[in-house]
């Protein structure tokens, strides 16, 4: 069980000792008194939040299933494949196996006899590995009412927890998925966590009153934070790369929406890299001017997003442009470092996965010296609203 | 070894109006079981709130119901104490309403907590969008909820819960709730309903429909919640489109461009305007 409560916790799971004493006052009461249940208990024990989910299954996959040979998304694929029809026909054939099996028995069933066939035949052990199963022979193991395999709850209309958890159904919620049409809830109440600005100027009543009553009828007014947020949020994003592609509609749904929570969320467009111009439209043919677009950077928070991903020349060169029309001397990342200054609470989002950026392109490494660089999945826009909230004290306070 | 699940009276089964999947059950009678309350999360029109008042239906409970607001403190969720009330009577007299202004408990009204905790019986107590409420107040509320207990801080009395009530709270995700509140509930994502699960949701409300009518509907819905609107349809949208067609008569869905009634499934005008082809001019 240890290793199970370890495995939660390298997988990145929260853990406390509260859990594991709720786990086990849970596990002597007999909550659990199958695998299925025991997945669900575990699960509600342990895993708080949706994005834990993927995790939580493989590990429990791994540690109470066995992690066996078969991938669980091959369920299908073994049940049609070879080596089982084989069997099958084997066993009909020798009579072992009545043919009415076929109809009769749960596929489960069916499942766990191949099993203990191939078992016996390799004498494979899964030994310390299984924790459900008799002496972990089978990687299925069996717990459930008819030794026909794992069932879910006593009744053929529900899958195996094996198939719940084949079916990842939660993968899409995991903290390293990108950005996704599916997940967009997760990245909205990211983002609405940005903490709100705004001078503090509506009566707090209640306060006041006390306050007042305290100081024996002296009327002292207290202020506080109106509730509306006031926040001011700028989005570059890069529509030009092919890496971007699939996100550039993504970011502005996600933007859209939360747009009434915030006091102003407004968007431009680059392609590549930053020359003295954004854009206010994708087509990219609105300019919008560097002094204006500057002047507004002190009281707003600024996202760009893109994929940093360019010829080290459109970086650092003079005349660098990816337009080969450009009449502008000054290399881009003195443009981008002037933005930085002028946004001090400021984050760029990557579509291009964490782990790949060293050796993705030199330019991401040097683009990232400039500005904060997170990447584009949950856990890296959890980090850049975060990110944005600790600048944005600072800076709100020294104002 | 004790079964507490099979020994257990409160033990949920679902009802005949609300279609309940076998996950779900379980988790509601392990909750039940170790006294956590319940947190679900989930898309809108998964059947979250539903499901409170159908446990208590099931269970024979009665209900009492919290639903949130962002001016919520926590506090008048466990009482109120109608002082303007009470200095109005010790003014004018309290007349024939049987009030005693010398005793303060006739100025005590008990919020949905109070009455859960106070009542002789086991209620179920259902928080409802939890996270409408800012963090201060849901990390007041699950200590009241967890020592099954609150003071009445007037009096300095302290009332305690006679009975634990079953306690499910809902949240849409509006704010990411904090983590000491997450760490002391039970959570639960509800998935969307796939298909099949869905047949059986629509045919609870509709039993009389046809197969190839229902189908035929299933898959203009799950497609167009594929196409990525902004606000994609859920199973409210589908009921009410589906019982829009039937009171108006229509044989089929429809296919393509032509599905009938789409205002129903579609509530954005953006997402009508992308649906029927036409781009408007963008918004920025």
């Amino acid at each position: 069980m240890i290793g199970f409560i370890d495995g939660l916790m390298r997988a990145g799971i929260p853990m406390s000792v509260h859990y594991i004493l709720e786990f086990y006052r849970g596990l002597r009461a007999g909550i659990a008194p199958d695998v299925d249940r025991l997945f669900l208990f575990a699960r509600l024990v342990f895993v708080k939040k949706v994005e834990h989910y993927d995790a939580f299954e493989q590990v429990f996959r791994h540690f109470f299933l066995g992690d066996s040979a078969v991938k669980p998304e091959d369920w299908e694929s073994l049940l049609t494949g070879k080596p089982f029809q084989e069997w099958l026909r084997r066993e009909v054939e020798s009579g072992r196996l009545p043919p009415e099996a076929l109809r009769d028995f749960e596929t489960e069933e069916l499942l766990e006899r191949f099993w203990r066939t191939v078992m016996a035949q390799d004498g494979e052990h899964h030994g310390g590995n299984t924790w459900v199963g008799t002496g972990g022979r089978s990687p299925y193991g069996h717990s459930g009412r008819h030794g026909g395999g794992i069932r879910v709850y006593g009744e053929s209309v529900h899958g195996t927890a094996q198939k719940v958890i084949g079916a990842r159904r939660y993968i899409q919620y995991s903290d390293d998925t990108p950005l996704k049409s599916d997940n967009l809830r997760q990245v909205l109440s990211t983002l609405k966590s940005l903490r709100p600005v705004g001078p503090e100027n509506e009566l707090d009543v209640d306060t006041t009153i006390e306050r007042t009553a305290k100081n024996g009828g002296e009327i002292e007014l207290v202020f506080q934070r109106e509730l509306r947020n006031r926040v001011e949020l700028m989005v570059l994003v890069d529509n030009g790369g092919y890496s971007m592609l699939p996100y550039v509609d993504l970011v502005k749904t996600v933007f859209n929406k939360i747009r009434d929570c915030f006091r102003d969320v407004r968007f431009y467009y680059f392609h590549n890299c930053i020359y003295g111009t954004v854009y206010a439209d994708p087509q990219r043919r609105q300019p919008v001017s560097w002094e204006n677009l500057l002047a507004s950077g002190k009281k707003t928070r600024l996202i760009i997003i893109g994929d940093a991903n360019m010829a080290p020349a459109e970086l650092m060169a003079s005349y660098g442009s990816i337009d080969p029309a450009t009449a502008i001397r000054k290399p881009g990342f003195v443009w981008l470092r002037e933005l930085r200054e002028a946004f001090p609470v400021s984050v760029w989002l990557n579509p291009i996965p964490r782990n790949h950026w060293p050796w993705n392109s030199p330019t991401i490494g040097r683009i990232g010296d400039i500005f904060h660089m997170e990447d584009l999945t949950l856990g890296g826009i959890k980090n850049a609203a975060a990110y944005l909230n600790l600048q944005g004290q600072g800076v709100d306070q020294a104002a | 070894m004790p079964n507490i699940q099979e020994s257990n009276p409160m033990r949920f089964e679902g009802t005949d109006r609300y279609y309940l999947n076998a996950e779900l059950r379980e988790i509601v009678n392990i909750a039940i079981a170790m006294e956590k309350p319940l947190l679900l999360t989930g898309e809108a029109g998964t059947g979250k709130t539903q499901l409170a008042f159908e446990i208590a239906r099931a269970l024979h409970l009665a209900v009492e119901e919290a639903r949130c607001k962002s001016t919520f403190k926590g506090e008048e969720l466990c009482y109120v104490y109608d002082t303007v009330l009470r200095l109005n009577d010790s003014r004018f007299g309290s007349g024939d309403t049987g009030r005693d202004v010398n005793n303060i408990w006739d100025y005590i009204r008990f919020g949905p907590i109070g009455r859960a905790f106070t009542c002789e019986d086991r209620r179920v107590l259902l928080l409802d969008e939890i996270d409408k409420t800012d963090s201060d107040t849901q990390d007041n509320l699950l200590d009241v909820l967890e020592d099954g207990a609150f003071i009445i801080r007037e009096i300095n009395h302290k009332i305690r819960a006679k009975q634990r009530p079953i306690i499910i709270i809902t949240s849409n995700a509006k704010r990411e709730l904090s983590d000491p509140f997450l760490r002391r509930c039970f959570c639960h994502y509800i998935p969307f309903p796939g298909p099949e699960e869905m047949v059986k949701i629509v045919r609870l409300h509709y039993p009389d429909i046809p197969d190839a009518f229902l189908h035929a509907s299933l898959e203009t819905f799950y497609r167009l919640r594929e196409e990525g609107f902004e606000k994609p349809p859920a199973t409210a949208e589908l009921l009410d489109w589906i019982g829009a067609m039937r009171a108006g008569g229509v044989r089929g869905p429809g296919a393509g461009k032509d599905v009938a009634h789409i205002g129903t499934l579609l509530k954005r005008t953006q997402d009508i305007l992308k649906f029927k082809g036409i781009r408007k001019a963008l918004r920025f």
